[in-house]
């Protein structure tokens, strides 16, 4: 099921995938072949503290980009609420760390540029992708990010919601913003992560993400354009729900086998949380 | 006294500069803000091309020594070393001191 490994640049992808709405790489396989020249795991994640998932991120692509552990795709569960700042992001202009503490929140940083996300465990669906880069090869950045997540976009379709990408790095609706994508590249492999919101509390963001002057300034279009619509206001689907349907759409186009994480990968993970993410060099460095 | 600018590139991505002038020159950059960078450690090289740089430096000559600063194969998504550049200038021209503008800016 993981595998026809075989298709070549001249191979036709008749499937669904070749329907891709991402642009069309000039370089390189096309979409459907690039995918499936990778045999994927899927891994349904158990709930992981905030720390330990960013933990995870370095740890994962670092050992698909040794050769050690197969492509995979990790849906992730969370243990807390937290705030997750981008790697270079400051956090004072970012949070307002009394309003954190208020509603519980831990602020981490992770290893990925792009913004500030606030996740409650309910409320969130966040998914990485660790790939070689082979998968991406010849693509820039930009036309990458859209790429990786068409599928997220036509099985959100498939619910109903007209979801679309928006360069960068922003998956969007006709309603709204649903979510935004993140990734680096390190060690010849490729980190991508997405994080929708599912649910939100408008109110309590506010008194824990700070909206800089040059944002504010620019508020009335954020409004418009970027107003966070929550998948369940679009879907009336459960939270769960919806993240089967994103694994199987995603296993019937690619294949994947269900998969775990090793203790080993873990035990890594949790020294890097010692060692790195949960230090104040880590957090603070840009304070 | 720590001045701060902001510039949002038309893509939408924030970068922020806080600055220290000492002397004339730039004495302490901070740039940070929700864009892309690879490798994340060439934020260091945009950081050093800036210090030591005239405060009356022009958004050009902070662009150029920020382009000639960075590592073979860094790639700025996002931004670029213009937007960097005003963000610096208008820290520079920012006298509002920092505690002030953190309160403005909640």
């Amino acid at each position: 099921m993981n595998g026809g490994g075989s298709g070549g640049p001249d191979r036709d992808p008749s499937g669904t995938a070749a329907k891709a709405t991402a642009p069309d790489p000039a370089k390189g396989p096309p979409a459907a072949a690039r995918w499936l020249d990778h045999d994927w795991l899927l891994v349904r994640d158990e709930p992981r503290a905030p720390t330990l998932q960013m933990a995870l991120d370095e740890v994962l692509v670092n050992e698909v980009g040794r050769g050690r552990r197969r492509p995979t795709l990790r849906f992730w569960e969370w243990t807390a609420n937290a705030v997750v700042l981008g790697r270079f992001q400051s956090v004072r202009n970012e949070v307002d760390l009394a309003g954190a503490e208020r509603h519980g929140m831990t602020v981490v940083r992770r290893v990925t540029g792009g913004g500030a996300m606030f996740v409650e465990p309910h409320n969130a669906i966040t998914y990485s992708l660790y790939a070689p880069e082979s998968l991406v090869k010849g693509m820039s950045f930009i036309d990458s990010y859209a790429f990786l997540d068409t599928w997220v976009i036509d099985a959100l379709r498939a619910l109903g919601v007209e979801a679309e990408y928006r360069p960068i790095n922003d998956i969007s609706s006709s309603q709204g913003k649903i979510g935004g994508a993140a990734q680096t590249r390190r060690a010849g492999a490729v980190l991508h992560h997405v994080t929708m919101a599912y649910d939100m509390d408008p109110a309590k963001m506010l008194q824990v993400l700070r909206v800089g002057r040059e944002k504010l300034s620019d508020k009335g279009s954020v409004s418009a354009n970027k107003r966070v619509t929550p998948l369940k206001q679009q879907t009336r689907l459960p939270r769960e729900q919806i993240i089967t349907l994103l694994a199987e759409t995603f296993r019937e186009r690619y294949g994947a086998t269900p998969a775990l994480l090793t203790p080993r990968e873990l035990a890594g993970a949790e020294r890097l949380v010692t060692t790195k993410f949960a230090t104040d060099e880590w957090l603070y460095m840009l304070p | 006294m720590t001045r701060h600018g902001e510039f949002k590139t038309p893509g939408g991505k924030l970068v922020v500069a806080d600055v220290a002038v000492a002397d004339g020159r730039l004495a302490e950059v901070a740039v940070t803000g929700d864009f892309f960078l690879e490798p994340a450690e060439a934020l260091a090289d945009i950081v050093a091309a800036l210090l030591g740089a005239p405060a009356t430096a022009s958004a050009t000559d902070l662009a150029e020594r920020i382009e000639a600063g960075l590592r073979p194969g860094a790639e700025l998504i996002g931004f670029d070393a213009t937007a960097v550049a005003t963000a610096v200038r208008r820290a520079v021209a920012d006298d509002m001191p920092r505690q002030i503008a953190d309160q403005a800016g909640a």
